[in-house]
């Protein structure tokens, strides 16, 4: 049962659920070019993990009806998306050219409806709408990598048209949003160039986690230490007695203890086991049968 | 035809000369070779930390052969086997499994019966954050300052780690800074001690710490892990694996897993973390402008870190009653380094009452301070991430 449990943690913590539909163009005009220099509508899936993904066997689509008309083939290294990264798949309806060629094509002037299945071929990892009034040239595309309705429903929300300006610039097998600095390193340069902030806050953070642990041992302790007592009183007493009237009345001196202890230790001492020593005494007579060498010595031969 | 082969042979010999290390060799290299065998007299004949020194010590040997590059030789060569060992260090898994075997190897019992103590070694973690703001002041930039800073927690694991996180360029000289004080702390601490301590403070006696009970010791990994990492999940490498190794070794049940934790893992990957960290300090990398300014913090870091945990010490005897005091003199102990800065504020409280033992009782700051040291590490992860 706990090996069942192992493994089907593992194999859900290693599912696809990560695996987005990125950003889609569907006319191409003067964007993007393939391995052949031809220009089609594209679709960037994006691994929102923290580890790499291979896609293989996973099913893109434009009809709801047939979730597996595009698989995409194994035994290609470049479906292996590292994390955090992405693929383009070219819309050309020319899967012959190769792994990232889909078997359908995207129509401009109209909705289209574009699916992520997994390797089942049944559970909907993504999908999106790209509405029909998406321009040439222009993509849609999530705003901010990755993320997206978390049960893999369409929601417009998350998306927005892109039309290659220089504030919403189209990036094919990029980030939609390009990280060029450290955020954070620059939020603490511009805001906190002493340090102080950062030393108050993170002092009170470590003395916050340390106060914590102590109160929570001091009561540990105490807590401990009273069933203790508690057992001890009972043992005294029985089961029926008011413990904390008698630990309040009853204590054991020290020289109570001492007797006890010294009792305890001539019970265990006078016992009638042997004691588990061996010594062993080195032999000082130096004469032995075993090594006298008369017994080692041939008879002297003697002459008739 | 034999002024061919004399040509061919001289040419052999010059293009062996050229792939020696007296060819390559620069005033750097010598240099480097000399700090290397300075560690390793310093772990030998004056018994400093020599489990850290020697393997340290050597490494800078290795690390500063002169040689030529793409021979897959370097530690920066990428397929060399000092590279591939290096990838311990780089991706930052070895620190991890040193904190798993510090946890089977600590008893908490000492922090486990005086609570109170854990909150020194929280205080001298502001040595970590005096560093990083004068780390700023000298134009570091905060990522880089907070890891030059860590060096003030005197814990060469957590000090590993943040850097290869945060400012991997400077690690080399970061780890081997926060090595040398680690190894420095009975020269460093006990000058701070008596400047911040009265004689009557020295001479405070502290009540025996209660008996901690078996259910205690194994609750303490437990709830340390679950309060400390809800605090600073990105802590949870280093804290996770030290509560982890503790668990091993205060459960009853696990003996052999700890014993292994903290005998030969430890040990494997103290040789392992030593050597490389000692080998990534190459000439080319290593003496810089940036190198002296980090010892430099470094050393401040460690003072400051010491003069806090005494400090706080003597802020917190205010509050407490006349038989409850603290023995200013273990507040040292709170910058971690285990167990070098416990056993010096036995050894300074022996000095002034040869019947005032001190160790158990400094031991709580000290493994407290392993604990402040990798949530302070895991605050600046957080933070500068």
């Amino acid at each position: 049962m706990l090996l069942c449990f192992t493994v089907s943690a593992t194999s859900f913590a290693q599912g696809r659920r990560g695996l987005r539909i990125n950003e889609v163009m569907v006319k191409n005009d003067s964007n993007y070019i393939d391995d052949y220099g031809l220009k089609h509508g594209w679709i960037e899936l994006y691994n929102s993990t923290y580890n790499h993904m291979e896609i293989s066997t996973v099913f893109l689509t434009n009809d709801s009806t047939n979730p597996t008309k595009y698989p995409v083939p194994r035994g290609d290294v470049n479906t292996d998306i590292p994390a955090r990264q992405h693929v383009v798949f070219f819309a050309d309806n020319e899967p012959n050219k190769g792994t990232f060629h889909i078997s359908f094509s995207l129509t401009p002037g109209q909705d289209n409806w574009i699916g992520l299945y997994d390797t089942d071929g049944k559970t909907l990892l993504d999908c999106v709408l790209v509405p029909a009034s998406l321009g040439d040239n222009q993509t849609y595309a999530l705003k901010e990598d990755g993320v997206s309705s978390p049960d893999g429903k369409f929601d417009p929300k998350y998306w927005e048209v892109r039309d290659g300006s220089d504030e919403k610039y189209i990036t094919p097998s990029s980030n939609n949003i390009i990280i060029d600095t450290n955020e954070n390193i620059e939020k603490f340069r511009t805001h906190d160039s002493s340090g102080i902030v950062m030393t108050i806050v993170a002092m009170l953070i470590v003395f916050a986690a340390l106060i914590l642990l102590s109160l929570c041992f001091y009561l540990f302790g105490y807590l401990n230490s009273r069933a203790a007592r508690r057992k001890k009183a009972i043992a005294h007493h029985g089961d029926d007695v008011d413990y904390e009237v008698t630990l309040k009345t009853r204590h054991d001196s020290g020289e109570e203890i001492a007797a006890i202890a010294m009792a305890l230790y001539e019970h265990i001492k006078t016992h009638d086991i042997e004691e588990t020593i061996l010594t062993i005494n080195k032999v000082k007579r130096t004469y032995s049968p075993w090594s006298s060498k008369i017994y080692t010595l041939r008879e002297t031969p003697q002459r008739r | 035809m034999e002024l061919d082969l004399a040509q061919f042979l001289t040419s052999n010999f010059q293009q062996f000369w050229e792939f020696t290390g007296f060819h390559n060799v620069t005033y750097e290299h010598l240099i480097m070779i000399c700090v290397g065998l300075f560690f390793m007299y310093l772990a030998i004949k004056r018994d400093f930390e020599p489990m850290l020194l020697v393997p340290i010590g050597f490494g800078i040997l290795v690390g500063n052969i002169p040689f030529q590059m793409g021979n897959e030789i370097g530690i920066y060569e990428e397929g060399s086997v000092l590279n591939i060992l290096y990838s311990g260090v780089r991706a930052g898994w070895y620190p991890p499994l040193i904190f798993l075997g510090i946890g089977a190897m600590t008893d908490f019992s000492s922090l486990l019966a005086n609570p109170k103590l854990m909150l020194v070694g929280a205080a001298a973690q502001f040595g970590i954050f005096g560093a990083y703001m004068v780390a700023l002041w000298l134009g570091f930039m905060p990522d880089q300052a907070a890891a030059i800073a860590i060096i003030g927690g005197a814990d060469g694991p957590t000090a590993i780690f943040l850097s290869s996180k945060l400012a991997p360029n400077l690690m080399g000289a970061i780890a081997v800074s926060a090595y040398s004080y680690m190894a420095l702390v009975p020269v460093i601490q006990p000058p701070i001690m008596r400047l911040f301590t009265t004689k009557k403070e020295r001479l405070i006696r502290m009540k025996p710490a209660r008996a901690v009970s078996q259910n205690e010791k194994i609750l303490f990994p437990i709830f340390g892990l679950l309060l400390t990492c809800f605090f600073v999940p990105s802590g949870l490498p280093l804290l996770g694996m030290l509560f982890f190794g503790n668990l091993l070794r205060e459960s009853g049940v696990t003996t052999r897993l700890a014993k292994t934790a903290s005998n030969a893992l430890t040990d494997i990957v103290t040789m392992l973390l030593g050597l490389t960290v000692g080998a990534s300090t190459q000439a080319s990398e290593f003496l810089t402008k940036e190198t002296i300014l980090i010892f430099a913090l470094g050393f401040m870091a460690f003072v400051i870190a010491s003069a806090s945990g005494v400090l706080f010490v003597k802020f917190f005897n205010l509050f407490l009653g006349k038989d409850k005091k603290i023995n200013p003199l273990i507040g040292n102990a709170g910058v971690s380094a285990v167990p070098m800065s416990a056993r010096i504020s036995n050894n300074m409280g022996l000095k002034y009452d040869p019947s005032n033992y001190l160790l158990m009782h400094a031991m709580g700051p000290n493994v407290a301070g392993v604990i402040g040291s990798a949530v302070a590490a895991g605050v600046l992860l957080g933070f500068l991430g």
